[in-house]
């Protein structure tokens, strides 16, 4: 049994817009990432999944349950942190784990024990009895990755669950994301966070996912490259957000800075580079 | 169906009892408007309509507190995103509502005390009318609260929510017959016609059958059964309409 079984979904907007375009996958990793660009569809996929969005057509099966015809079955198998969730400001992140874990039908004894475990686990001990609006962006984040951890939920979805943070908090955030004894389907942006989380990663462009694999496998085509980016034109390059840029042997390196190239190396921005995806859009 | 009593209690307990001393100024601000109107029918009128300010303030003040509540429901969905995050879970929109609900009646509490003593000065609760005042407190809070889910269901900006409920609660709580006798509105659009227009508001049969029973106006069988059918209807109604507008699950 996969831990999700897409099945040729689908969700086409009112105005006609294709956001996700017939997507099948099996995914059986702990940590999956779906990693594209702002529009590429990762946030559908995520909240059809979710069953918070019902698909045009299609489905799909989350640990064991079809999201369409057993949508009770799978809300009880999963948690799901929305995009730039933010808990309520004038409760504290305690009560609201508590809350959480009540409407998840544990017993409010539990719930409570259970919360306070959670919130120490993300560093928050001793931030959970202060209301929610006096914590920082990052602190914000993780009470709902802490809520996420005391629901033992079998499935946890994190849409975003960095984005607008500082490299700090970004930090912060992964280390409690990496506490969860789940498994978790995560969307980002972030290159860095697919490459720090991941065991798999899918790329999505345009509604569809264009490629998948282990970070390592999907860097595997690099093996030995670097990354050339040039103001002016270069022989074989892709142009994207007005720069050339060139996969280039890395025993070039020294050529390409001397004709005043800059040189980077390899992350997984280059696997949607080389597709001709501009990630500036 | 099965509720989630603990998770209602819990949630109202936190949002309802909770925030009023962490937040006051809420509260102030839905009693302003009853208290103000009080104030002036009590100036205008030399005293003599008092009576029926002080039970329709009750009546109004519930109403606007139930309506009022669209501004949170819209801001936990389209702000914060707490609708999702309890979509994606065991809570069903029921609980959710009725949590909400419970909430707002609660936090309704210090506006109900404030009243009742102003009630309890001109000597207006017996136990029969303080029962069938609670009666109605009920059915206003869940009868508002469901209209605030359908608006908050309808609404894609959070910005045209405030201005919604402001206009809203001046319709649906003051014109009806909250501060003055329901016969005045007899013999416009016909006989009844303007009351069982403004009936549309749950605050309107609240109102014209607390007059009767609180003994402001003569008893009269027919619209006091009128309007209870209103009142009970109307929040089955609006209760079952809000359950399929609250978004729960987006199409």
């Amino acid at each position: 049994m996969f831990t999700i079984e897409i099945k040729s979904i689908e969700k086409v907007h009112s105005g006609g817009k294709i956001a996700v375009n017939k997507i099948s996958a099996e995914m059986n990793e702990r940590v999956t990432t779906l990693i594209g660009r702002n529009g590429a569809g990762k946030t559908t996929l995520l909240r059809m999944l979710s069953t918070q969005l019902l698909p045009t057509s299609g489905t799909a099966v989350v640990e064991g349950y079809d999201i369409i015809k057993e949508t009770k079955k799978v809300r009880e198998m999963i948690s799901s942190i929305p995009q730039e969730a933010s808990p309520i400001g004038i409760l504290t992140p305690y009560e609201q784990v508590k809350m959480y874990l009540v409407g998840r039908k544990f017993d409010r004894k539990d719930a409570s024990s259970q919360a306070i475990e959670a919130l120490e686990t993300v560093g928050l001990g001793d931030a959970m009895n202060s209301p929610a609006d006096t914590l920082s962006g990052g602190m914000k984040r993780k009470m709902f990755v802490a809520l996420s951890i005391a629901s033992e939920a079998n499935m946890v979805f994190l849409d975003e669950p960095t984005t607008g943070l500082d490299p700090l908090s970004r930090f912060e955030v992964w280390s409690a994301i990496k506490k969860l004894k789940s498994n978790v389907l995560l969307t980002t942006h972030y290159m860095e966070e697919a490459e720090n989380l991941s065991n798999e990663v899918y790329l999505m462009d345009s509604g569809k996912i264009i490629d998948h694999g282990t970070v390592k496998s999907l860097l595997r085509k690099f093996k030995d490259r670097i990354r050339i980016e040039s103001q002016k034109q270069i022989a074989d390059s892709y142009r994207v957000a007005g720069m050339y840029i060139k996969y280039a042997p890395i025993d070039e390196t020294e050529r390409y800075i001397r004709e005043g190239a800059t040189v980077k190396r390899i992350t997984l921005d280059d696997l949607f580079i080389m597709r001709g995806v501009d990630l500036e859009s | 169906m099965i509720l989630n009593p603990k998770f209602i209690l819990q949630f109202s307990y936190y949002y309802g009892i909770k925030v009023i001393t962490r937040g006051p100024s809420y509260i102030i601000a839905s009693l302003v408007t009853p208290l103000t109107l009080l104030f002036v029918v009590y100036i205008l009128t030399a005293g003599k309509l008092v009576e029926f300010a002080i039970v329709g303030g009750m009546i109004s003040l519930i109403a606007s507190i139930g309506l009022q509540s669209a501004g949170d429901a819209s801001f936990f969905r389209l702000q914060l995103r707490i609708q999702e995050l309890y979509v994606a879970s065991d809570v069903t929109p029921i609980d959710y509502m009725l949590a909400m609900t419970l909430s707002f009646l609660a936090f309704s509490i210090p506006g109900i005390i404030v009243y009742s003593l102003l009630g309890a000065y001109y000597g207006l609760y017996s136990l029969q009318t303080s029962a069938f005042m609670a009666f109605l407190i009920v059915m206003l809070i869940i009868s508002t609260s469901a209209i605030a889910f359908i608006i908050s269901g309808l609404i894609k900006h959070i910005r045209n929510i405030w201005g919604i409920t402001s206009i809203l609660s001046i319709i649906m709580t003051i014109i009806p017959p909250t501060f003055y006798p329901y016969v005045d509105l007899q013999g416009r659009l016909g006989t009844d016609g303007l009351i069982y227009l403004l009936s549309l508001s749950p605050a309107t049969p609240a109102a014209i059958s607390a007059q009767m029973v609180f003994g402001l106006m003569p008893w009269n069988n027919s619209m006091f059964g009128a309007m209870m059918a209103f009142l009970i209807g109307e929040t089955i109604i609006y209760f079952a309409i809000a359950k399929f507008l609250t978004r729960w699950r987006e199409v």
